[in-house]
């Protein structure tokens, strides 16, 4: 029960005094009470969902910027293990084993 | 759900791979408290792509894993009660109690029903005004919220026929419980994301300053699991101990506000029982005395039940990392999913079953490693 997903607000209501709406997770959708969150999301945003409950929002800005720099990272390093593997080799040319 | 299911990237997951490998001078030990992160570590196999670097102990954050037998107990108790309807999330249905468990109760003629949300009990006794409705409240502070909210909306909307049977865990006492311990060998915590989504993670900050170990805030993919152990791994390397935030897209410092100030509305710490571990002091949560009420233990006088755990069942090694599951003498034989001994065993975000189902090549390897 301790897995929460995240999942795309699809609607808001107000079912007698408490924050409710349907939340798409890449297809189910589900009732999920959006009280604790009320007050930042709106529909179109992402939120984590634990039993029901939306515990917190996603900030897709922040998730984007950091998926970013880690892939750019990923990609300095292909290169620099490619020039590595190159230089190996070129040496390995002229210095026959 | 672009950005957000790409946190499974290979070429990154090899990158941080091979710097953590790159990085390290010995290897390390940490913790990953969540059994999610268990679960994501175990199945990608990222413990063995780092072996020689870090080695990872699995953490006691599974709920179903913690909840203490007695709880179980007094939830069988109640569940066989001609006139309740005993609700529960379902993967407590299957947690071995002292003599059966929920399901068993349930084909003896009890009515227990699971649900996915708590609202869908209180909706539950609404609906079923001549019964009473008891819902299993369990779980870390990630299910804390939605509990209180339940208790507190039956408040609201005058429902006297729902009550829930608490059993709570908060996680810093833990990881303090695990620091505390004599043959800790744990140098660093990845801490639960969503956890921390929920109570922020300033509670952590003395405990990293006490202790002189860095702790993580990691979410639960595997490019999160391996950014929140090349953290931690840097931090080691330089003799650091703070508290750094890897899941910045869902965790603030400060949590959730309204969510934290509800269940502090609604629950009180107290001390708890571990499963396999025994009682941590103000590992907690409880009803505060003015929800009395819709307190399940009070409603069917079942608060005083005390029980023995099981030699058999070594889960409170397995939970504090002291062994691996494959070492405990009952895994794979007397224990299995379909019959289990013990809690971790049973829940897919258990140590025991996380290794039964998703490693059982490794089974072999390590019950040799061990012996
Ligand atoms: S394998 Fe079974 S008996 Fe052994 S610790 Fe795990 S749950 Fe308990």
């Amino acid at each position: 029960m301790c897995l929460g997903i995240p999942g795309k607000i699809q609607s808001i209501r107000d079912d007698a005094g408490l924050a409710m709406g349907i939340v798409d997770f890449g297809g189910v959708r589900r009732d999920v009470c959006l009280q604790y969150v009320a007050d930042e999301v709106a529909v179109g945003d992402y939120v984590i969902v634990h039993v029901g409950f939306a515990i917190t929002k996603v900030d897709e800005d922040e998730a984007r910027r950091t998926f970013e720099v880690l892939k750019e990272m990923s990609q300095l390093d292909e290169l620099q293990w490619m020039a590595e593997v190159a230089d190996a080799s070129l040496k390995g040319t002229e210095k026959p084993a | 759900m672009k950005y957000l299911a790409e946190y499974r990237d290979t070429d990154i997951a090899r990158t941080l791979i091979a710097r953590i490998k790159a990085r390290v001078t010995r290897r390390w030990t940490l913790m990953e408290v969540c059994g999610g992160q268990t679960h994501t570590i175990v199945r990608q196999g990222l413990d063995e792509l780092l072996e020689g670097a870090v080695e990872m102990i699995h953490g006691p954050g599974c709920p179903v894993c913690v909840t203490p037998l007695e709880q179980i107990d007094k939830a069988l108790a109640i569940a066989a009660r001609p006139n309740v309807i005993f609700t529960s999330f379902g993967d407590m249905l299957r947690v071995p109690g002292s003599e059966c468990d929920l399901q068993q109760v349930r084909a003896r003629g009890g009515d227990v029903k699971v649900v996915y949300s708590p609202l869908d009990a209180l909706a539950l006794a609404q609906r079923h005004p001549e019964k009473e409705v008891v819902f299993f409240a369990v779980g870390f502070e990630t299910t804390a919220p939605a509990n209180a909210m339940s208790v507190w909306r039956a408040r609201e909307l005058g429902v006297s026929n729902f009550s829930v049977l608490v059993s709570h865990v908060t996680v810093p006492p833990a990881i303090t419980a695990i620091l505390e311990a004599p043959d800790n060998r744990v140098q660093g915590f990845l801490a639960a994301g969503h956890v921390c989504a929920v109570m922020g993670y300033t509670e952590y900050e003395p405990i990293a300053a006490k202790y002189k170990v860095p702790i993580i805030v990691t979410g639960f993919e595997p490019v999160d699991i391996l950014e929140g152990m090349a953290m931690a791994v840097n931090q080691l390397e330089e003799g650091r101990h703070e508290v750094e935030n890897q899941y910045v897209r869902s965790v603030r410092r400060t949590g959730t506000e309204p969510a934290r100030a509800l269940v502090a509305q609604v629950f009180e710490l107290a001390n708890r029982q571990w499963r396999g571990i025994g009682e941590i002091p103000m590992s907690g949560l409880r009803l505060r005395d003015e929800f009395a009420a819709y307190d399940a233990e009070r409603k069917f006088g079942v608060g005083g039940l005390k029980v023995t755990e099981p030699e058999a069942c070594k889960a409170g090694a397995v939970l504090t990392g002291r062994i691996k599951p494959p070492q405990c003498p009952a895994f794979g034989t007397l224990c299995t999913p379909e019959r289990p001994l013990g809690a971790p065993m049973v829940s897919t975000e258990g140590a025991c079953s996380a290794y039964y189902n998703l490693a059982k090549y490794r089974t072999s390897e390590s019950a040799e490693a061990a012996s």
